[in-house]
């Protein structure tokens, strides 16, 4: 069972491997290898999750190298929570890509790199090292430039370059911080940097903090350092959008930064207070930007960079209630977002734009997607039978309980934002009626992962029914509150 | 002392090509000098003054060796740094090339047509 824990790594190296050679002129071939490669590793995902969540945190040392030398690589509670959800809309997203991407030429490429850009993300789920983490970063990210840039048009290539600028300087910053860990306490294992940085004082602390945490935070485009997102995720091909703002800035950006506040520098409590500006920045100017955005596919860009910032203000507020909301609203986003994405794909699949002053009247014209797209906006709004309500409900509970009433008023006020742009695109996009409404729906599979995604956007909430709560998401936050996997990594050799 | 400070200087030279340079081949010369200095950085973490090559052999003593061998760490984790520094590089310049073609320019101001 813990040999597994590199295969859903491994599945999409070899995966993207084997496309680009034997298949890369025909892309139906191609697209079923990535279909059924990414649903092994899925399957794959899944099957490990059960095993953590039952069993509690699987171990693996690379090559057999015992600790302390050996690499370690190590799947908790947290982390598989990441590495389901990542699998499970990936493997979605890779479906419905068999027909949208029909229009590009070079398909079998595109599959080759969507492959290799699931591999580093799912690399950064299991490494426990945090030069890992910062190889794997490095692999999923220079893979979702060259996809961004994909289409090959004037304004994709401009908005690559913005994002891959953006996103050197960030690694720039993360090995600056690497290498000074390495120089100050002479270990990359994030469980034995916890116990070394007890030694260092608290300038040292803040000044390694602050570059990884300003890194990290670059990735998840939190403001201000969000220029790069509304270009690269308005500009991808959509089912690239769709795990970029769906999974990718979550598990590159907010996955780490709770790994760094939450376990690296335990000792180091106060950084949480920046991630609770930088949330309330992010939410409020991603609200308030989104509002006036006539290119839907950049609306819902802008709507990424808000909703992240509740996430950082509920890992900023901290504590169960806060710990428990972010990973609430990493689910329902995550499903609710990348449910948009693709359904604004289809609609510019049939339509041809996702301008919101040419499209009318898609309530006629469009009905099922319209019904997808809808339940998908009501999700982030956060409507009440929809997982998106609670995270929010909880969130603000844990900062009025944290005492942070301003922050909790802010929360709200950019809730009744976020409903106000999606209802404004209701209005014009799929309410107004055309005269002669002339039925052309998206084809069946564009479709199907749409219903799949729109259904689990009602049903997320279920993770908060007590008895299903306790399995789940209880021991992702108990990762995040207290320091179990330390005695996992370092064991009896401490 | 004065290596790692030639070694802040070369990244703030770096740093400048990035943020003050409007042509894009120098803003990935600077992302270049940049990266470079990064890996200096961690080289030199590991180095030792007269040091030798991390290989204990059989005519040496344990704590000669411990002494005197630098540490082959940060070597190894420069050259994965060295290859992803290599693949941003690669596809920067091949984006250049492509933004050229579209846009008749190399001027990051006039590359504009995204905004709001």
């Amino acid at each position: 069972m813990n040999h597994l824990i590199t295969l859903t790594m491994a599945i999409y190296l070899g995966g993207a491997f084997l496309i680009s050679l034997l298949w890369r002129e025909n892309e139906t071939v191609a697209g079923a290898a990535a279909i059924s490669f990414v649903a092994l590793s899925a399957i794959t995902s899944v099957l490990l999750g059960i095993e953590v969540f039952t069993n509690g945190s699987i171990l693996y040392f690379a090559g057999g190298w015992e600790r302390p030398l050996g690499i370690a690589l190590m799947l908790d509670p947290l982390s598989a929570l990441f590495l389901i959800m990542t699998n499970v809309i990936a493997l979605l997203v890779t479906i419905y890509s068999a027909v949208y991407m029909k229009k590009y030429t070079w398909t079998p490429y595109f599959y080759v790199l969507f492959l290799i850009m699931l591999a580093g993300m799912n690399g950064i789920l299991i490494s426990m090292d945090i030069f890992n983490i910062y190889v794997f970063l490095e692999v999923a990210s220079v893979a979702s430039f060259m996809l961004v840039a994909f289409g090959l048009r004037a304004e994709e290539l401009e908005a690559a370059i913005k994002y891959t600028v953006m996103s050197f300087i960030a690694t720039t910053m993360i090995l600056f911080a690497i290498a000074l860990i390495y120089g100050f306490t002479g270990t990359l294992n994030i469980a034995r940097f916890m116990d070394a940085s007890a030694g260092l004082t608290p300038v040292h602390l803040w000044f390694l903090a602050g570059l990884l945490l300003a890194g990290f935070a670059l990735k998840a485009a939190l403001v201000p350092f969000h220029s790069w997102l509304p270009d690269a995720h308005s500009m991808a091909p959509a089912p690239v959008s769709a795990v970029l703002s769906g999974m990718f800035v979550k598990v590159a950006g907010l996955y780490v930064i709770i790994r760094v506040t939450a376990n690296i520098f335990t000792n180091l409590p106060q950084i949480r207070i920046l991630l609770l500006l930088f949330g309330a920045l992010s939410m409020v100017f991603g609200g308030l930007m989104a509002y006036g955005q006539k290119n839907i596919k950049r609306l819902y860009a802008y709507s990424t960079i808000s909703q992240i910032g509740y996430c950082a203000v509920g890992l900023g507020i901290g504590g169960y209630l806060g710990s428990l909301g972010v990973l609430m609203h990493f689910v329902a986003h995550a499903f609710s977002k990348a449910l948009l994405f693709l359904n604004i794909g289809a609609v510019e699949y049939v339509r041809g734009t996702v301008e919101s002053d040419d499209l009318k009247g898609l309530n006629d014209t469009m009905p099922v997607t319209t019904l997808f797209g809808s339940t998908g906006m009501l999700g982030i709004a956060g409507v009440p039978p929809m997982g998106n309500f609670w995270s929010k409900l909880i969130i603000i509970i844990a900062a009025v309980k944290a005492g942070y009433t301003g922050i909790a008023v802010l929360c709200i006020v950019v809730a009744v934002i976020t409903l106000g742009y999606f209802l404004k695109l209701q209005r014009t996009v799929y309410c107004n009626l055309t005269e002669s409404p002339v039925k052309k729906e998206a084809p069946k599979t564009l479709l199907v992962p749409m219903g799949i995604l729109a259904f689990m956007v009602f049903v997320s909430g279920v993770l908060l029914v007590p008895g299903i709560r306790e399995h789940t998401l209880d021991k992702a936050v108990a990762v995040m509150e207290n320091f179990s996997y330390v005695d996992i990594t370092i064991g009896d050799n401490r | 002392m004065i290596l790692y400070i030639l070694i802040a200087l070369m990244f703030f030279i770096g740093l400048y090509g990035m943020i003050a340079k409007k042509n894009i081949i120098k803003i990935i010369i600077g992302m270049n000098i940049v990266g470079y200095a990064s890996n200096l950085l961690f080289v030199l973490l590991g180095y030792k003054w007269d040091g030798i090559a991390p290989i204990l052999t059989e005519d040496m003593s344990f704590a000669y060796f411990l002494e005197k061998a630098v540490d082959p760490l940060p070597q190894a984790l420069v050259l994965t740094s060295i290859v992803i520094d290599l693949a941003f590089v690669a596809f920067l310049a091949a984006l250049a090339i492509r933004l050229f073609e579209k846009y008749g320019t190399f001027d990051i101001d006039k590359i504009r047509r995204l905004k709001g």
